[in-house]
């Protein structure tokens, strides 16, 4: 110990910063701990009295600090960030977030699993498991009935869902939880994206099927071969690198009308898993990309492409089509698209209820909340004060400190009409997406439990993107026209939405957490390599029924039905459990 | 081969024999040597512990020392794993492959640049040469992707030159993708490896250089005389470390340059550990390869060092 | 071997020329290529982020801004972040060249009983790992997480440096040992007071490799200091920043709930853009010691 000292001594000798006055080991202190920060913390410009209340309240010893680490990648916020501090004052209580950098989930968990020493509050992703099992979690059960907010988070009937094996509750799901009546206007999820100058220049069209799509692209293309400035078109492009290839590879299962379930089509009917790989869908699919490939309509790097490169070939407005999930696009390319103007040409895109057949209903949007039980917020046993956090997580969850979290401050952040509804400037929408702005004022809490729909005011949405007029707002002048030549208001509109088609949906929180420990977990990581290998290839055939039969003798080596029969017992578990509440 | 000669190592000698007065002459040596022997005990050979978890079915809840032991089972897993062979091949030809251009290019880049004349060209070339080294993969990876696109430079210079018809989409095929991986080592890393070499090149005597120019050696003279053999020691030794590594050839720029379409070329052994290890909470198995990758790069550094000793060059130990 | 002495002296300054005019040449090709990936990180650091997302960005800026610098600078935690980095940096180095170089001195002794044993010992550390959760478990034994000496410990021996200074020291004449031990100078004498001042570009190019090493590690800080904010360092803040606006291997499902849409391209360029500037200003007062070429007259026999 001594010799440790010694140490110090010199390091502190070594270091003029006042800031090192000992060995580390700063976790969980309060008090002087604030005030320090704030001191080296002065560069990030805070609001002089919001700093002043931090620490006038740290002094006092009131505001407690908590830990949580999320096992995801997430943005740290400042920590003197304005929202954060008031939710503090609110609460009595702030939490240390601190997110995955560099590390895989299972890593990340599994060193603190060794290491035995948690942060009060955790998520622990696709790991969640472990920690239940390494013993690392509070039960919740005996707690909820005290936090109505809590309570009223989830039915019954979901809450035994989140039971573990030993009938108890460990963690709470944290999102797509629907509060009132639902209000949803962006399809957030997969689709056949179209740019409106195609549609346009067509009279928009009903395009109900696949064959209908391609031909649109193609004719188009033929007529507009570039654009404005003489740019060539890229008519269709697939990105396909790593976990992002579900562009390629699952539009077998919405083709033939079914939900996201992920990893599989299950007929709601037979209630039966069915292999979406291999259907006459999934054939004719494929087919017609080999087709289209040949033809040239699709992007020879397709395949090669990275994420980057596939982000900068969108927002260069070249791309008429292709599909992907809103969120992988929108918030990079699609606003690049808007920030050059070119949604003037008509480079904006829109979804299309597209399926193998005319007779085939979409259902490429679900209503309703999708509960996914594989992980959520749970609290650890290296938490001193469970009641405390649970008091945190119930308060968060008020109506007020929503607010607080989702849409900020008032006359701050969001105005209020007359009659109640909440509304941004231009200014306040460019605040809310500038980095440094979210790092410095707005907190939401993000990885803790969190509402969508309507605020228990009845007139607004929980979070602002599901406020109508705020939508609205957002739209730009050639989606509006195609809006409105289709006669619908939304993106949801342009599909039609459809409820959950069963209690088991969606099966892929369960293959999600699948390992390669069983052996159907092992066929489906192996499946998941085949595919990334053998669809670009049979796309590329120049003999696609040889291509195809090539792929489907590697693929059945994999041993499909291994897979298929867990996520049928799975299927059957579901159906069981939730046939106790009827 | 007198110039040679001086510069020389002397490494054969009489072996000590452990005494009273020798141990008592070595007493500075001996405690400082221990001293250090103690910390690498601690740090390089305690973790080592670890390398029980590849006998085991490790389960982060029981630990080291509560997991049940399965004996071979994870090493009899992978070596029956047709891909784990093939990760193998992967990983030794890109390390065989980047080990020898890195190298060549390295001692070759050294060896000019401290043939420049003028005091500030060879300090301002050298300041640019390694800057490279200080940008991510992620970086470098994205500029050779561009350069290789379809539009990009490479293909544009190539029809440019009537050497292709159509662009050549370099990513597609799986005859590309070792060159490129060694390109990219050679791009970011050359000037950065020659530091070593340069610092080698001044501790050679300058006299040697004026005698060879006594003896009328030109550039190429005095370079193959005096300069080659004057940094051969430092040359013999990186070799030989280096030999230890090559399966150890990577993994981000594998990971960030390659794609389904040539994934049975690109993956390397640690892309299949991430894979099928620890991404399916697997640990044991990533411990198994890793126990693997030691056991090879051991016996492939001891033969080497070997054949360093038979030729009377300077060795590892 | 005699080198041939009837050249004759036209040729041999002809063939010089032409030598150094393809030196010439080939050094300026090379500082073009290794200098472009430079400039163009360099470009997009300047350039709007979004604009930057459309590529075709080469070496000039096409939209300028300064908010990717303002986005990285604004960044909380940066200064204490620096501070740390400085002083680990600075720490480290030393302890790590003096330990290195002392271990170097020890094995390349000629006489030293145990030269090939310890030799052997060290090589096999550089081919060994016992993975990241033992090393965890070890660290938190040892008192070494949620401290900053879990920075400069751990790595303070390093194999590959020390034989490169062994290497550099055996190139050492042993007559210089020799006749210090005639005069009476200890092990000690000889190490500081002969072969060290001898040593000084590979401790120099030592110093350097370890220096950039510990400028540009984030992965303790991230692994064993998670929790103590002031023990952060600037590597680590950054890649904190980048991993919030980046995606590699995360899941659609951490992508949909992402907070952060700014664009990782331009920040990771300002970041890198930052974190060289140090090394490049630090670079030319190393640098003197292994390009001026050896001018210690020392070095005779």
């Amino acid at each position: 110990m001594k010799k440790k000292k010694l140490l110090c001594l010199l390091m502190a000798a070594v270091m003029t910063a006042s800031v090192f006055t000992g060995c580390g080991d700063s976790k969980k202190e309060t008090g002087a701990d604030t005030s320090a920060d704030a001191d080296t913390s002065a560069d990030a410009d805070a609001s002089e009295d919001a700093s002043d209340d931090g620490e006038a309240k740290a002094n006092d010893g009131e505001i407690k600090e908590f830990t949580a680490f999320f096992a995801v990648p997430g943005s740290e916020i400042n920590d003197d960030n304005e929202i954060q501090q008031m939710i503090a004052e609110k609460t009595g209580v702030k939490v240390k977030e601190t997110w995955l950098t560099g590390q895989t989930q299972e890593e990340a968990i599994g060193t603190l699993i060794a290491g035995g020493e948690y942060p009060d509050f955790i998520e622990g992703g696709s790991s969640s498991v472990q920690l239940y099992e390494a013993g690392a979690l509070v039960a919740l059960d005996d707690y909820i009935d005290n936090y109505p907010n809590i309570k009223e988070f989830f039915t019954e009937q979901e809450w035994d869902q989140l039971r573990q094996d030993d009938g108890h509750i460990y963690w709470l799901p944290q999102f797509s939880n629907i509060y009132g009546e639902e209000k949803e206007c962006t399809h957030n999820d997969e689709a056949f994206w179209i740019q409106t100058r195609v549609l346009k220049w067509a009279g928009y069209p009903e395009i109900r099927t696949m064959d209908e799509y391609f031909d649109l692209i193609e004719s188009y293309n033929e007529a507009n071969p570039t654009m404005e400035d003489g740019t060539a078109n890229i008519p269709y492009t697939i990105l396909c690198e790593d976990w992002r290839y579900f562009c390629l590879e699952n539009a077998p299962e919405f083709l033939d009308g079914y939900p996201n379930d992920g990893s599989v089509i299950v007929d709601p009917k037979t209630e039966t898993v069915i292999d979406y790989n291999t259907t006459d869908t999934a054939v004719a699919y494929f087919k017609k990309l080999n087709e289209e490939y040949k033809k040239g309509i699709i992007d020879p790097e397709s395949f090669t492409q990275t994420y980057d490169e596939y982000i900068a070939k969108i927002s260069s407005g070249r791309v008429l089509g292709m599909i992907d999930q809103w969120w992988d696009f929108a918030y990079t390319g699609y606003d690049a698209i808007k920030a050059a103007g070119l949604d003037k040409q008509g480079c904006s895109y829109v979804p299309l209820p597209i399926t193998i057949d005319k007779s085939v209903k979409n259902q490429w949007h679900n209503s309703g909340g999708v509960l996914n039980v594989s992980s959520g917020l749970a609290v650890t046993t290296s938490c001193d004060d469970v009641e405390g956090a649970l008091q945190f997580v119930n308060d968060l969850l008020g109506q007020e400190i929503h607010d607080l979290r989702f849409w900020g401050v008032k006359g701050v952040d969001y105005e209020v009409n007359g009659d109640g509804t909440y509304y941004k400037t231009a200014e306040m929408r460019t605040n809310a997406s500038d980095s440094a702005y979210k790092a410095s004022h707005l907190c939401s809490y993000s990885y803790f439990p969190q509402w969508l729909g309507t605020s228990r005011d009845g007139i607004n949405a929980m979070k602002p993107d599901g406020q109508p007029q705020e939508f609205f707002d957002g739209l730009t002048d050639d989606v509006k026209e195609c809006f409105n030549a289709y006669g619908v208001m939304t993106y949801v509109d342009m599909l039609g939405s459809s409820p959950a088609p069963g209690p088991w949906y969606p099966m892929y929180t369960f293959s999600s957490t699948m390992t390669t420990s069983t052996e159907g977990g092992t066929a489906w990581a192996k499946m998941a390599e085949v595919k990334h290998e053998y669809l670009p290839k049979v796309v590329m055939a120049d003999d696609f029924d040889a291509g195809w039969a090539e792929y489907m003798d590697a693929y059945n080596a994999c041993n499909p039905d291994a897979f298929i029969a867990e996520m049928q017992t799975e299927l059957e578990r579901r159906i069981a459990e939730a046939a106790k509440y009827e | 081969m007198a110039i040679a000669r001086k510069t020389k190592t002397t490494i054969q000698q009489a072996k000590p024999r452990i005494t009273w007065a020798e141990v008592k002459k070595q007493k500075a040596l001996l405690i400082w040597g221990g001293l250090i022997f103690i910390y690498g005990v601690i740090f390089c050979y305690l973790p080592l512990v670890g390398w029980l978890m590849a006998f085991q079915d490790y389960k982060p809840k029981d630990g080291l020392l509560h997991s049940k032991f399965i004996g071979l089972d994870k090493f009899k897993m992978l070596f029956s794993d047709e891909a784990f062979i093939r990760v193998i091949r992967n990983t030794l030809a890109m390390g065989v492959i980047n080990l020898v251009v890195t190298f060549v290019t390295a001692i070759a880049f050294a060896i000019l640049l401290n043939e420049i004349v003028s005091k500030k060209g060879k300090k301002t070339v050298q300041t640019i040469s390694y800057l490279p080294h200080f940008l991510s993969w992620i970086i470098v990876t994205g500029i050779l992707h561009d350069a290789l696109s379809g539009t990009g430079i490479i293909n544009e210079l190539l029809m440019n030159f009537h050497l292709i018809s159509q662009p050549i989409n370099f990513f597609a095929h799986e005859k590309y993708f070792w060159p490129i991986v060694a390109f990219a080592n050679v791009w970011k890393e050359t000037g950065w490896n020659a530091i070593i070499y340069l610092s080698a090149i001044t501790s050679i005597d300058p006299s040697l250089y004026e005698a060879a120019a006594i003896d009328g050696a030109g550039r190429w003279g005095k370079i193959k005389h005096v300069t080659l053999p004057g940094i051969k020691p430092t040359i013999i030794i990186l070799l030989l470390m280096n030999v230890g590594n090559v399966l150890n050839a990577g993994f981000e720029i594998q990971y960030l340059l390659g794609n389904g379409l040539v994934q049975k070329v690109s993956q390397t052994i640690d892309i299949y550990v991430l894979k099928w290890g620890i991404s399916q909470g697997d640990y044991a198995l990533g411990t198994a390869a890793g126990i693997f990758k030691s056991v090879v790069s051991i016996v492939l550094i001891v033969i080497a060092n070997q054949i360093a000793k038979k030729n009377g060059e300077e060795r590892l130990f | 071997m005699k080198i041939l002495r009837n050249t004759h002296k036209r040729k041999k300054s002809l063939s010089d020329r032409v030598f150094v005019i393809c030196n010439t040449i080939f050094m300026i090709a090379f500082v073009v290529v290794t200098l472009y990936p430079v400039l163009n990180t360099l470009a997009i650091s300047f350039n709007d982020g979004t604009d930057a997302l459309r590529g075709g960005i080469y070496l000039i800026p096409r939209k300028f801004t300064l908010k990717n610098y303002t986005t990285v600078l604004q960044k909380d935690n940066l200064i204490t972040g620096a501070i740390v980095t400085v002083a680990r940096t600075v720490v480290g180095t030393l302890l790590a060249l003096v330990s290195n170089a002392i271990l170097a001195f020890v094995v390349s002794r000629k006489n030293f009983l145990f030269k090939k044993q310890l030799s052997l010992f060290w090589v096999i550390t550089m081919y060994v790992n016992g993975g990241l959760i033992p090393t965890f478990l070890l660290f938190k034994g040892l008192h070494l997480t949620n401290s900053f000496w879990v920075y400069v410990i751990p790595g303070m021996v390093n194999a590959f440096n020390m034989l490169v200074i062994r290497t550099y020291m055996n190139g050492i004449p042993d007559s210089l040992e020799e006749s210090a031990q005639l005069d009476g100078a200890g092990y000690t004498t000889i190490f500081t007071k002969i072969i060290s001042p001898l040593c000084k570009p590979v401790y120099a190019t030592v110093a350097l490799f370890v220096a950039v090493g510990q400028w540009n590690s984030w992965f303790d800080a991230m692994l064993y200091n998670r929790m103590s904010d002031k023990l952060t360092t600037l590597q680590y803040e950054l890649m904190k920043l980048l991993s919030s606006v980046t995606n590699q291997g995360t899941s659609a499902e951490a992508m949909k709930n992402s907070t952060g849409t700014v664009t990782p391209t331009s920040v990771r360029a300002a970041a890198t853009i930052l974190t060289m500037l140090p090394i490049i200003c630090i670079y030319p007062f190393l640098q003197q010691y292994f390009v001026a070429g050896l001018t210690l007259g020392g070095v005779k026999e």
